[in-house]
């Protein structure tokens, strides 16, 4: 029982985005009336969910917290063990009542919220994909279940960042915001992978049991690849700017994803991997340098915001500093309620931030007087600290300069080389066709033998060699050659046939003859 | 015991005379006599099925009479594993071919009674038990074929016509004397296969070598092997399509079931000329592949892929390997199906746009999407791709020879590789590009033609996902062929 509640807490939300899913295919014609069934449906799942896993905290309050319990084996290969396992102490179960809990009062908001709009299914298709992936995060016994409710919660933030796809820049802010993850998710895998060869597994349990034996550098490659995940996904510095170009989805999903729940994924892992982090002290003093600088960046940006949900996400970015700064500082406990009291508070603000203006009976607040005072401060808080811009210096340009550079190595010497297909002027757009149509681009020959590239160089020259030889060898000299020479041998044989009927050979053939004979 | 055999031979040949009878006056009742009397053939050949024991090894259905006792020749049927299956391929293409020579108008008459002779003929061929009758069925297949390119062929019909018989006239003489030789050596002075089989035992390897020299030079002309495949090109090409088809599609099976009655005949020879059999086939294959990938003309390019297809199973047979052998047997069938439909389409497309330089075509994809289907499912059929029969052919001769010779058939992947070239460069010229207003005009397959080019298309399509019954059919033959040399090894 205590085992199943938190699968199930897990899997209830996927099965309606399954469920929702299959509607999207199958009924393809929207009417008002779905709105209801698909409210319904979704609410009773995560009620569903929330009731299981009360009764799952229930059953460990009387008969203590389960610990790591293992359902079966994912996969493995060779030394490589991935069980399907959920840690299910205090921590686990509290965080995910506490997802469940949000995510159903978020849900129950969005209801209304979302009335008439017209992505409203593909809106709670998404939503339960998340809800289901941040209960894997915070339920997780190991890395790499860890990893894959990382990853879909990252792929449904960006598909709700970019919600209204219409808008360009809300494609921008999502792609901008995935991307980001992807330096936290590439972090993590290597941190997977550190675990596995320092640990001897991926398991939090595992490498709790075997921390005091690691050696400081395999610690401090773990802590640094799993730290520049949880870094990233919450928005530290210096990923922060992904997060407030996230503020583009609907609120609820802002509330949901970036106010409470996903962006305290990052502290989550640190909480789980405290153990490892204990044995490197570098690692432990960097987090709290960072958690200290996001928690003052966030602060003193969000004093300068002039949108609610602005200065509310720099808000969060300075909370979710400070709970980096107590695991920095080694009070996890802290951390933890840190987290769990931000999380319900921060969700109820954000989804309040919608009518804050109709309760407001005088505008928003200017920022403080003393900040507007110091011009050179006032102007980086306005500007965000160019965070955004020097990572754009720092990564977007020389990765695009290196992509361009390639791309004329590709176009100067591997297509020759290999003879790609983009070399052999094939026609792939309208726009190549009507310039071929105009002469602009000379047209395509005719030759039915036409390679490039190395190999098909060489190929077509032993083609040309081996049809020359056909074409000479075998059909004139065995075909029409052949003709000519029975020709020849033909009119050979009539001219002897025709000598020999003359009198005087005949005559001279007999006297051979009788010579012979004689 | 009913005498089978002889009435599948009997029945084109009765077509042949049913149709010389009728008068000219109703060409429509003399092209349905014609297709009558292949279909029932076909489905008599496919009815054979039923008294075939695929499990027994040897001989099946066999009938014996003495034709001439002082020259010791007799008339004598017979099917195993490797002959029935070419059977009922010649029936299949024959009725295919028939049906697809609507086109021809003048002579009508002798055409389809001489193309029921060939029928005939073909068949005798794959049944004889004699190799007096082998030798006499093999030959009466030049006559038929040579009137029906000389007279109804294209402009240069006279020259091929004549290198045709010629080339292979030229090759039989030496197939004669070696039979000759194995007659005089056989000790109770027969024809019949196996006493001259029993007979060839006792010769020399030395003289066993000479003898398979004459016989490979024989059947390499009608397979053909690469120096001697001359008249190939010429012939497929100027041959009328249907003609073509049977040329392509069993002409050169022929060849091939020769070789595998010969290795089986001689095959202490067969173990000395492996080797040199395999060079043979690889270079073929090479050479066949670049030189269609050279061609403008469609046909050319499928006759010389043909030449590159029987290098497949001049590779499975010199293997001398249960599997490649399958795999040989299995191309056989295959490339008669898909040489078959390649020059069908071919030949219908001709009709109407008298040109068969693939330059001059273009988008037509647009203007007969049958064609475009039918053409494409042919041309990937012929690269060998899964699901079709080709595949299972060079899958199992690909396994087959590299557990002969290792790592060497990686070459069978280039000239694979080689096909996969031209058969996409065909395509993309065929069916795409910008429409040209002398394509635009084109009128699709009629119902008729659809029927003939979708029962080759489904029998290459069945034969690739389902290929159990068929290898059942000949797998007793092919364990009892290459057990003959596994003890030799």
């Amino acid at each position: 029982m205590a085992n199943l509640a938190p699968w199930l807490a897990i899997l209830l939300p996927w099965t309606t985005a399954f469920y929702l899913a299959m509607e999207r295919v199958w009924l393809p014609v929207w009417h008002e009336s779905r709105e209801k069934r698909i409210g319904r449906v979704t609410l009773g799942t995560a009620f569903l969910a929330l009731i299981s896993l009360m009764m799952g905290d229930g059953y460990a309050l009387i008969h203590g917290a389960p610990g790591t319990v293992v359902s079966g084996t994912w996969f493995i290969s060779g030394p490589y063990l991935v069980p399907l396992a959920l840690s299910l102490d205090g921590l686990g179960l509290a965080l995910a009542t506490i997802v469940a809990w949000i995510s159903l009062l978020t849900i129950r908001f969005s209801i209304p919220y979302m009335h008439r709009e017209t992505g409203f299914l593909r809106f709670f298709l998404i939503l339960n994909l998340f809800i289901g992936a941040m209960q894997l995060i915070v339920l997780a016994g190991n890395a790499v279940l860890i990893f894959v409710g990382w990853e879909i919660a990252g792929v449904s933030s960006f598909l709700l960042i970019g919600y209204a796809f219409h808008r360009t820049t809300a494609s921008r802010n999502a792609n901008r915001a995935f991307i980001t993850n992807r330096f936290g998710d590439a972090g993590l895998l290597f941190g997977i992978f550190s675990a596995f060869s320092w640990c001897g597994g991926v398991g939090w349990d595992q490498m709790a049991q075997s921390a005091p034996q690691v050696e400081t550098l395999g610690a401090t490659l773990l802590g640094v690849g799993f730290m520049t995940a949880a870094l990233a996904k919450s928005a530290q510095i210096p990923f922060s700017p992904w997060i407030a170009r996230a503020m583009d989805g609907p609120t609820p999903s802002s509330a949901i994803f970036y106010g409470s729940l996903m962006v305290h994924a990052g502290v989550v892992l640190t909480l789980r991997l405290q153990p490892i982090l204990m044995q490197t002290p570098s690692v432990l003093h960097a987090i709290a340098v960072i958690g200290l600088l996001t928690a003052l960046y966030g602060w003193v940006t969000a004093l300068g915001q002039s949108d609610v949900k602005s200065s509310l996400i720099f808000a969060t970015l300075s909370q979710t500093g400070l709970m980096f700064l107590w695991c920095g500082l080694g009070w996890f406990s802290l951390a933890a309620w840190h987290m769990g009291l931000h999380a319900c508070f921060r969700a109820w603000q954000f989804l309040h931030a919608p009518s804050l203006m109709d309760d407001l009976d005088r505008p928003s607040p200017n920022a403080p007087h003393w900040l507007t005072r110091w011009r050179p401060l006032h102007t980086a808080v306005l500007h965000r600290f160019w965070l955004e811009h020097l990572g754009d210096a720092m990564m977007v340009a020389p990765t695009l300069k290196l992509a361009n550079d390639i791309q004329v190595f590709e176009h100067r010497v591997v297509t020759p080389l290999t003879g790609l297909p983009a070399h052999a002027n094939a026609i792939s757009t309208l726009a190549q066709w009507q310039e071929q149509q105009s002469g602009s681009i000379p047209p395509m020959g005719y030759a039915v033998e036409r390679s490039t590239g190395i190999a098909g160089r060489m190929i077509q020259g032993l083609a040309s060699t081996l049809y020359a030889f056909e074409e000479n060898m075998i059909l004139k000299g065995g075909g029409s050659g052949l003709m000519e020479v029975l020709h020849i041998i033909g009119k050979r044989l009539m001219l002897i046939d025709s000598l020999l009927s003359q009198p005087r050979y005949l005559i001279l053939m007999i006297a051979m003859t009788f010579v012979i004979i004689l | 015991m009913f005498l089978f055999l002889s009435l599948l031979l009997a029945i084109p040949l009765a077509g042949a005379l049913i149709v010389a009878f009728i008068p000219l006056r109703h060409p429509g009742m003399l092209r349905a006599s014609a297709i009558a009397h292949a279909s029932i053939a076909l489905l008599v050949s496919l009815g054979l099925w039923h008294w075939f024991d695929p499990a027994y090894n040897g001989m099946q259905l066999s009938e014996r009479f003495t034709w001439n006792s002082r020259l010791g020749t007799y008339y004598a049927l017979g099917i195993d594993g490797f002959s029935y299956p070419m059977v009922v391929l010649t029936t299949l293409l024959c009725l295919i071919a028939l049906i697809a020579s609507r086109h021809i108008q003048t002579g009508i008459k002798s055409y389809y009674a001489l193309m029921l002779v060939l029928e005939t003929a073909i068949l005798g061929v794959f049944m004889a038990q004699d190799w007096a009758m082998f030798y006499l069925f093999w030959e009466l297949t030049l006559v038929p074929l040579f009137f029906l390119i000389s007279r109804w062929g294209g402009a240069n019909r006279d020259a091929a016509a004549i290198n045709f018989v010629l080339y292979t006239m030229g090759g039989s003489v030496f197939m004669l004397m070696s039979l000759l030789v194995l007659f005089d050596s056989s000790t109770n002075h027969t024809f019949e296969m196996s006493s001259i089989a029993s007979g060839a035992q006792l010769l020399t390897p030395g003289t066993q070598l000479l003898l398979f020299s004459g016989f490979l030079v024989g059947f390499g002309v009608k397979i053909p092997l690469v120096p001697l495949h001359g008249w190939l090109p010429l012939a497929h090409v100027e041959a009328p399509s249907p003609v073509s088809i049977l040329l392509s599609g069993i002409l050169l099976k022929m060849g091939a079931y020769g070789l595998i009655r010969t290795a089986q005949m001689l095959p202490q020879a067969m173990m000395i000329l492996q080797p040199y059999l395999a060079i043979a086939a690889f270079v073929g294959l090479l050479y066949g592949g670049l030189l269609a990938w050279r061609q403008q003309d469609l046909k050319r390019m499928v006759a010389y892929s043909s030449v590159s297809h029987m290098g497949v199973v001049i590779l499975g047979i010199s293997a001398l390997n249960p599997t490649a052998m399958m795999g040989a047997t299995m191309q056989m069938l295959a490339h008669g199906l898909v040489a078959g439909s390649l020059f069908l389409i071919i030949g219908l497309l001709y009709e109407r746009t008298h040109t068969r330089n693939v330059t001059d075509y273009s988008s037509l994809i647009q203007v007969t999407p049958r064609f475009a289907l039918f053409t494409t499912l042919a041309l990937l059929a012929a690269m060998g791709l899964p699901g079709t029969a080709g595949f299972v052919a060079e899958l199992l001769t690909l396994i087959g020879g590299y557990q002969r010779w290792g790592w060497i058939i990686v070459l069978l992947s280039m000239s694979v590789l080689i096909s996969a070239a031209y058969a996409f460069r065909t395509i993309g010229r065929l069916f795409t590009g910008p429409v040209r207003p002398p394509m635009s005009q084109l009128s699709d397959l009629t119902p008729f033609e659809l029927t003939a080019t979708s029962l080759l298309a489904a029998t290459t399509l069945l034969l690739g996902c389902y290929p159990d019954p068929v290898i059942r059919l000949m797998t007793t033959s092919v364990t009892t062929f290459s057990a003959t040399f596994s003890s030799r090894f």
